[in-house]
């Protein structure tokens, strides 16, 4: 951290927080909010004069609030930049520190939060992780029994930097634990509060559980756990290491702690799994290896920054296996654990990767970009033709890439800014935004080309790129049979998924249409899917409403893991279709075919639409001639 | 033990009982069985992660003979505890059930109906808990055909609510907390007690 700091390129701004990012790809503008340390960074010297005459003592944060810290304050000996700052909310104003400072007069009473605006070109988010609040499980006692400590709390007391310089005492009496315990997936592995494992508990407290024992070898120290996992390289070495030392390991997760009310000592239940027998062993100390889980303020980050969150609260990646520290949203990355918990090398890997993708951008004059980008028609936007932008593209753009300065102009893509998820396109009620290579026309070509022969005993599928498109794909690879009448059209984002396609698809005869793409925890572009999956479920109701056979028009969230998901879906469509006698479908599709219409009225006006449609007649009139003297 | 490998195995059958669906989430972490307070009180040998891992295993005969299949009472002090959220007396329910239709008979010395006093007022259906006790119409002797209230073994649990609802004292669980050792019991009780050295 001091090197850090030392480098002539780096700037550190502590106690900063990011207010708004706005911007794209290499030209991000920053607001950030410098709080007021009442100190002023270019005096101060660190001396800690301030702190020494301070007269207030409030808990210390850092050390967990097993120390006391003064109101004119750094958190550690070792704070990168060494500036003391006042605590507003503890200081009386004595003004003891000003004196003490004397003619550095680094001490200013009249500071206020600084907002400042930075132009970045990416930006790389490392906010780490937070953690579980044991006192919530009560069967554990903690906060209600003195020697039940979580693990941070263990950190500091057996640090000899810590409060008690490394002295390892017991909060009840401050004796030595003779023996200790310590209990894993406290609030993790867990569905009532966390169903996830958090990564590296188990090497954490056997970590613990060395030191503790290398300071003290005549500690008894037992882990409770439900499995061991040391995964990474050396890692089973360290738990055979642990072993050897006479640390006790006992598979079973424990019930329940009591507390001998005079002594303090502590009591845990569990069953030993091994033994088959429950056992009830007494200790001096408990200490909690509690959940990581994400930080408290991760919410307003995530919106902050426009990035999605994982199931669990994590930020999201762009590819859990190929772009792990790439967000969504070009020129920002993760690092460390605010992507999900992981251990130091792993965090080290990840921040080094997202620095170096990072410095690609900065490197760069030009940046590539994804094809498809939405394009607008002007001269068909509602700000053109009524004078009035309706602004509808605007608020489904996951990622914020449309603008509309005022209601009189046109909406405007800003290209670096898109994805192209198309959400904006099949949104627009003007048909006034075409994606480039997923046209209206293009798209429209596909599916009359699909639904060339026979329409009735197709299964049209929309399957979005990532997930579903995936989905099929492997249900391929994997050999899982279905229906051979399933006809697959690919658009990248669920949110593409058009009315004017499900209609036309209806249409022209049709038999079923598959509505499919990503779990909503999936979707690659933030909340494409939640805006493809609304206009599903309007669908559905306007197709229940025309009494259409049900199960003609599905809806299902299929991932790129889910082949068999697949394979099923269309099994039970095909199913659905067979079901209904030929004559009945047929006579079905006639008397929806007008309603279809009817709904389909502006979309011959969508420019190339038309002239596809000609095109695509010709193409059919030949494919069916081709067929006949067969 | 036989690893069966067809479509209907144990864990199959269980899991289409309601309650018996979550089965195969159970990571055998103990939780459950340092809760239970049959386990702590009646029985050492009572265990249900391993009566769950029998089932996953297809054990089946060692399952119907488990005491754990027979002596739940479904407090579900474990299913509070458990962190995989599985329903675990729902589970050993549907391991009860299959366990009597497979004809097994429960090791719990279930309530006995006397039927020359039953007057059938259904009291005894009504404080059930498990439902064990229906209304049948039946011939009995010296009585003739009429209603008489009818334990279902499989079901009852033995907890003598029904005995302590019935007027007539018709219904019992034989040989335990029979009236007269209870009111035994409660008279010892209702003596001056010294004072509780232990704190309760």
């Amino acid at each position: 951290m001091v090197d850090a700091a030392r480098q002539p390129l780096v700037d550190v701004r502590a106690f900063t927080e990011v207010e708004k990012v706005e911007g794209f790809v290499g030209n991000f503008k920053v607001t950030l909010r410098e709080k007021a340390k009442y100190i002023l960074a270019d005096r101060c010297n660190g001396c800690g004069d301030c702190a020494k005459v301070c007269p207030i003592e409030v808990p210390n944060y850092f050390e967990m609030n097993l120390a006391p810290r003064k109101a004119a304050y750094v958190p550690m000996s070792q704070s990168v930049p060494l500036i003391y700052s006042i605590d507003m909310d503890a200081c009386i104003h004595c003004y003891k520190c000003v004196d003490a400072c004397g003619p550095l007069e680094a001490i200013d009473f009249s500071q206020e939060d600084k907002f400042v605006e930075e132009d970045i070109g990416a930006i790389v988010v490392a906010t780490g992780f937070g953690h579980f609040d044991p006192s919530v499980m009560e069967e554990y006692g903690y906060g209600r029994f003195p020697n039940v400590i979580t693990s941070m709390e263990m950190e500091r007391l057996n640090n000899s930097a810590g409060p008690t310089a490394g002295n390892l005492i017991r909060p009840s009496d401050h004796k030595n634990p003779k023996r200790m315990a310590f209990i894993n997936c406290v609030g993790s592995r867990d569905k009532r509060y966390n169903p996830s494992c958090s990564n590296f508990c188990c090497m954490y407290s056997i970590k613990n559980a060395v030191l503790v024992k290398q300071m003290n070898p005549d500690v008894d120290i037992s882990i409770y756990y439900i499995d061991i996992r040391t995964p990474s390289k050396g890692y089973e070495e360290f738990y055979d290491r642990a072993r050897e030392m006479g640390i006790h390991f006992i598979q079973g997760r424990p019930s329940m702690i009591t507390e001998d009310e005079e002594t303090h000592n502590l009591f845990i239940h569990s069953e030993d799994v091994l033994l088959g027998k429950v056992i009830e062993k007494e200790y001096d100390m408990v200490m909690l290896n509690q959940a990581a889980i994400p930080q408290p303020d991760q919410n307003h980050m995530s919106s902050v920054l426009n990035v999605a969150q994982s199931p669990g609260g994590w930020f999201m990646e762009y590819h859990p296996k190929l772009r792990p520290m790439d967000s969504p949203t070009d020129g920002i990355f993760f690092a460390g654990a605010c992507q999900g918990p992981k251990d130091i090398p792993s965090s080290v890997a990840q921040g080094s990767a997202a620095a170096s993708r990072a410095s690609r951008i900065l490197q760069s004059e030009k940046w590539e970009i994804e094809p498809t980008v939405a394009v607008v028609w002007p001269e068909r936007c509602s700000a053109t033709t009524r004078g009035r932008a309706c602004g509808i593209c605007a608020k489904a753009c996951p990622y914020g890439a449309i603008k509309i300065t005022s209601p009189e102009f046109p909406a405007e893509v800003i290209t670096a800014k898109c994805h192209g998820c198309g959400a904006c396109v099949a949104e627009c009620p003007e048909d006034a935004i075409t994606q480039l290579h997923y046209t209206d026309a293009q798209l429209l070509a596909q599916m009359r080309a699909l639904l060339a022969d026979k329409p009735e005993e197709k299964i049209l599928a929309f399957r979005c790129h990532w997930c579903s498109y995936g989905g099929a794909d492997l249900a391929g690879t994997s050999h899982f049979e279905y229906s051979a009448n399933e006809r697959g059209m690919r658009v990248m984002c669920s949110a593409r998924m058009d009315t004017d396609f499900i209609y036309e698809a209806f249409r022209l005869g049709a038999g079923a249409v598959l509505y499919s793409g990503c779990h909503p925890q999936d979707c690659h572009y933030i909340t494409g899917q939640l805006i493809g999956a609304k206009r599903a479920d309007r669908l559905a109701k306007i197709f229940s409403k025309m009494e259409m056979t049900e199960g003609r028009f599905r809806v299902e969230w299929i991932s790129a893991a889910e082949g068999d998901k697949y394979a099923r879906v269309l099994n039970e469509m095909q199913n659905v279709l067979d079901n209904i006698p030929k004559q009945d479908l047929i006579d079905e599709i006639e008397r929806l075919k007008p309603d279809m219409l009817k709904r389909l009225k502006n979309f011959p006006g969508v420019p190339g639409v038309a002239e596809a449609m000609d095109y695509t007649e010709t193409l059919m009139g030949a494919i069916q001639v081709q067929k006949e003297p067969a | 033990m036989n690893h069966t490998e067809s479509a209907n195995s144990f864990a199959e059958e269980v899991k289409t009982i309601p309650g018996g669906e979550f089965v195969e989430l159970c990571y055998s972490c103990g939780t459950c069985v340092s809760k239970c307070m049959i386990q702590e009180k009646i029985d050492p040998e009572y265990n249900p992660r391993r009566l769950l891992r029998m089932v996953m295993m297809e054990m089946r005969d060692e399952s119907y003979e488990s005491p754990t299949t027979w002596l739940c009472s479904s407090c579900d002090l474990c299913y509070q505890a458990c962190p995989q959220k599985i329903h675990i007396s729902g589970v050993i329910t549907a391991v009860k059930k299959i366990a009597v239709e497979h004809g097994s008979k429960t090791q719990l010395k279930t309530a006995v109906v006397d039927q020359q006093t039953c007057v059938a007022c259904g009291l005894c259906v009504e404080a059930c808990p498990y439902e064990a006790i229906t209304l049948v119409r039946k011939k009995v002797p010296y009585r003739g055909e009429l209603q008489v209230a009818q334990v279902d073994p499989g079901l009852c649990m033995a907890c003598g609510l029904c005995s302590a609802v019935c007027r007539s004292t018709s219904i019992r669980i034989p040989d335990t907390f029979e009236d007269a050792e209870l009111m035994e019991d409660l008279w010892n009780w209702l003596q001056p007690q010294e004072s509780a050295s232990n704190g309760y």
